[in-house]
């Protein structure tokens, strides 16, 4: 892949290589950090605090070492590797923790979090299961309860005034997001799937100030580039949980294609959906994280009729996103013991097989090396393609 | 598919109380009861246990087919392997909860065949009329499964109930929070009954539905009575015979037939204290099963433990219950409040105990009671690898429990050449397997880790020996 380099870029390159570097220089100059897990944290109101809300990642390269003198190895090894770098101190600079009522692995994992880093602060959000009127009220009441926590700890009041400038920020946030991914319709894409992870990854270690302006200037760039970095090629979209890593989606585009979307954590599940501004914004972020972001944790309502409809339903929007971005194949990428993918790969499967569009299922470990043995099956899948 | 012939040799489990051994009769009446009664036309509900539902389902006739304990029963006779083998030709991941393997393997091949697959154990598992999902704080699973069983029979439909308790934190206090949680417990068991109205036709009778939460209610009092005479010394009744005598308490809530069953082991269990009677005739360890769910192919370990004079007079898993008169729900007389109140209470039961601990966290509290109170030597965790729900904390809680709590008081000899007293902790062990698949299983493994695991309790009790 030819990756032109520039100012921004490298900056990007700079801060993905040493992910969390700009959240320690800050903390060095007295702002607290609040680490979270996965795209079910409302960061806003983290924000809205006055903190740092900093995403933790965890390290294909790094082996799973202290973190299994803790915890099981049955967890899912994306949880397990963001455990085992926390632990090793990566993230010490972070003043504490959020968890959100996301899968298991998450869920029955917050104490052994919570006591083996010994945060001055900790929170978990109960996110119910279904999307109804009372599961909304009450995630409502949850999200009441972590403002006033996190407020104790920040020893001011959250006002709604705060939570709206914050909603605010991280909606601009999802508009030039937006901006980037309709950078790669084109075809060839003017952005690298490889350039997007990394891009992406990098805005959820930054403050939302500083991720816009990066993402602006990353804007600013690609509309300069003369020649798209990459050659014309199948165009692939990945859908999975979370991969906060590039090397997946470089391993397929130096297979000879082209990853243009994906149906990711982070990635267009996380980074798309806006909070409704107008009305009440607890409301608000109770909409966006429990009904507008796409995780199969949460149970919808079978829709009336035939099966086929309720497919549709559920993964409707995997079907729009391959059809703007005008797709060749899908790649579902599913951690081994992830329950709440898991679990979905035959629907799945069944519905992207109703679209016609080439499929291919791979179940993974959180690991560069079992990344690597995916590249044959990947070869013969982009072969079958073309 | 080459599905015969996989079924593995199984050595029945010697039990120690009549009523353990009337289990085995006493569920496969209630599996074969579910076919029956759809033949009769009743209304069938592919159901989880420990969902707070059981009185609802009871008092509206609606018959209740347990997922997890048809998996269950598929895993104890050894004959899970075809049923896993079938859920993972559908692209399941063998690495996913293997009860709902095994019972999605079994529902895609009873309907592609339009009857039960040949040999269904004990009869096999009837079509439900609808399915209750359960989103709770724990086990995804429960929230997933029949979403994924829909797959095959997609005119059965769901409805997921929210059964949320809040986690344990330092800075909320569960009254803090419970009235939301109150609230919307009630509106999602509220919202169950209309499901259940809409689907049965009938209205459902609320004096009737007190009087089973009465019943069940009695009943959790009875069978915490009943347990707590396992603290005598022998004691009358181990961790193997509670996994079977859980049956009526998580399968058959709000029955007669449950509370006369727990009267019947309170008389057994007297009867045996009173004749001295204990699991062995020569009890040397005691032991809690600390956390983990059994392998139900290899039930036959307790009776290894036992042959080496070990017993677990108590254990945390499928002891489901706590006194209700301490669980101080307040007054209603609307049962569906009353459900939501035992449920909250239930599962923050040892959240104040542990404030008072500094390091302590509810479920590392409650090994500590247990250790007190039964008067235990060790502690056995198993780790079984499919099920995240259960199994994850395992490893922190001992490593917890070791920080804050050493009650073996020794004496080594100090760098000055003098005694000094020290206090040890209780040596454990965590067993790995699973629930259901036995390809994960070595009893030849098993039984090396047990043995060495005796090894090191005789030398803690030789050396709390000489310190006395």
């Amino acid at each position: 892949m030819n990756e032109q380099n520039s100012d921004i870029l490298s900056k990007v390159e700079k801060y993905y290589q040493n992910y969390g570097l700009r959240a320690k220089e800050l903390k060095s100059q007295g702002q607290k950090i609040i680490a979270y897990l996965c795209s079910l944290v409302p960061v806003e109101i983290i924000s809205a605090a006055g903190f740092v809300p900093f995403r933790i990642s965890g390290d294909v390269n790094e082996p799973i070492t202290k973190g299994d003198t803790q915890l099981e190895t049955i967890a899912c090894p994306f949880v397990r590797s963001c455990f085992d770098v926390s632990l090793k101190g990566r993230y010490d600079f972070c003043e504490g923790l959020v968890l959100p009522h996301a899968c298991d692995s998450i869920t029955r994992t917050y104490s052994v979090w919570r006591y083996s880093l010994d945060l001055p602060y900790s929170h978990f959000i109960n996110l119910p299961h279904t999307v109804r009127g009372p599961s909304m009220d009450f995630f409502r009441g949850e999200l009441e309860t972590f403002r006033k926590s996190l407020g104790r700890f920040a020893h001011k009041e959250i006002a709604d005034s705060d939570l709206i400038e914050a909603i605010d920020l991280y909606n601009k946030n999802r508009d030039k997001a937006k901006a980037l991914y309709d950078m790669r319709k084109s075809d060839p894409p003017l952005i690298s799937g490889t350039e997007m992870s990394k891009i992406l990854t990098v805005g959820m270690s930054l403050p939302v100030t500083e991720s816009n302006e990066l993402f602006a200037e990353v804007l600013e760039e690609l509309t300069q580039r003369k020649e798209p970095p990459v050659r014309k090629a199948p165009r692939i979209m990945v859908d999975g949980a979370c991969i906060d890593n590039i090397d997946f989606v470089k391993l397929i585009e130096d297979s000879g294609a082209n990853v243009v979307v994906d149906s990711l954590c982070i990635g267009t599940r996380d980074y798309l959906p806006h909070t409704d501004v107008g009305g009440d914004p607890l409301d608000a972020l109770a909409r966006r994280y429990l009904d507008k972001i796409n995780c199969p944790r949460t149970y919808r309502e079978k829709a009336e009729g035939a099966y086929e409809k309720d497919l549709s339903a559920r993964f409707g929007d995997i079907g729009s996103l391959g059809k703007e971005f005008k797709v060749d194949g899908i790649i579902l990428y599913v951690y081994k013991y992830c329950d709440p993918f898991g679990f979905e790969v035959p629907a799945r499967k069944a519905y992207l097989d109703s679209l016609n569009m080439p499929v291919l299922y791979l179940e993974d470990e959180y690991s560069a090396g079992t990344i690597g043995r995916l590249r044959t099956r990947i070869q013969a899948f982009l072969e079958m393609i073309e | 598919m080459a599905e015969e012939g996989k079924r593995q040799e199984r050595k029945k489990r010697r039990t120690a109380t009549e009523a353990a051994s009337s289990i085995g009769a006493m569920v496969k009446a209630a599996i074969g009861g579910t076919v029956k009664a759809k033949e009769e036309g009743k209304k069938l509900a592919y159901s989880f246990i420990v969902c707070s539902y059981d009185e609802i389902i009871r008092a509206m006739d609606v018959v209740p087919v347990w997922t997890e304990n048809y998996a269950g029963v598929c895993g104890a006779k050894r004959d899970a392997e075809r049923f896993l083998e079938r859920a993972e030709s559908q692209n399941f991941s063998r690495s996913l909860c293997t009860y709902a393997l095994c019972g999605l393997g079994f529902d895609q091949w009873r309907e592609e065949l339009g009857e039960m697959p040949p040999d269904s154990p004990w009869g096999g598992q009837a079509r439900p009329d609808f399915m209750l999902s359960s989103g709770q704080i724990l086990c995804d699973p429960r929230n997933k499964w029949y979403q994924a069983a829909q797959q095959y029979m997609p005119d059965v439909p769901i409805y997921d109930v929210g059964l949320p308790y809040p986690l344990y934190e330092d800075d909320i206090e569960v009254a803090d929070v419970q009235d939301y949680y109150i609230k919307y417990i009630v509106a999602e068991l509220r919202g169950l009954v209309k499901f259940l109205e809409e689907q049965t036709g009938k209205k459902m009778d609320y004096d009737r539905l007190s009087e089973l939460v009465d019943l069940s209610e009695r009943t959790w009092n009875l069978i915490w009575e009943t347990y707590e005479l396992r603290r005598a010394v022998p004691t009358p009744m181990g961790t193997g015979d509670a996994m079977n005598t859980m049956v009526p308490m998580v399968f058959m809530m709000g029955t007669q037939e449950a509370y006369d069953f727990y009267l019947d082991l309170n008389r057994e269990l007297k009867d045996k204290i009173a004749r001295k009677e204990g699991v062995v005739k020569d009890e040397k360890y005691r032991l809690l099963w600390g956390g983990g769910l059994p392998s139900w192919f290899a039930l036959t370990d307790f009776n290894y433990f036992n042959s080496k004079g070990a017993v677990f007079p108590v254990e945390t898993t499928y002891r489901m219950i706590e006194p209700i008169y301490r669980l101080d729900i307040p007054e209603t007389n609307d049962p569906i409040e009353r459900l939501a109140w035992r449920w909250i209470r239930y599962w923050t039961y040892w959240y104040d105990k542990a404030r008072k601990r500094p390091g302590s966290e509810p479920d590392v509290e409650r090994l500590i009671q247990y250790i007190e109170d039964y008067q235990i030597d060790g502690i056995v965790m198993h780790e079984a690898f499919s099920c995240r729900t259960f199994h994850l904390g395992l490893i922190w809680q001992l490593n917890q429990l070791r920080k804050i709590y050493k009650p073996i008081p020794v004496l080594i000899l100090g760098q000055d050449g003098k005694k000094k007293e020290e206090k040890r902790e209780l040596p454990s062990l965590i067993l790995e397997s699973d629930i259901i698949d036995i390809s994960s299983y070595s009893e030849v493994d098993t039984r090396n880790r047990i043995d060495a695991f005796i090894e090191t309790l005789e030398q803690a009790k030789t050396a709390a020996a000489l310190y006395k």
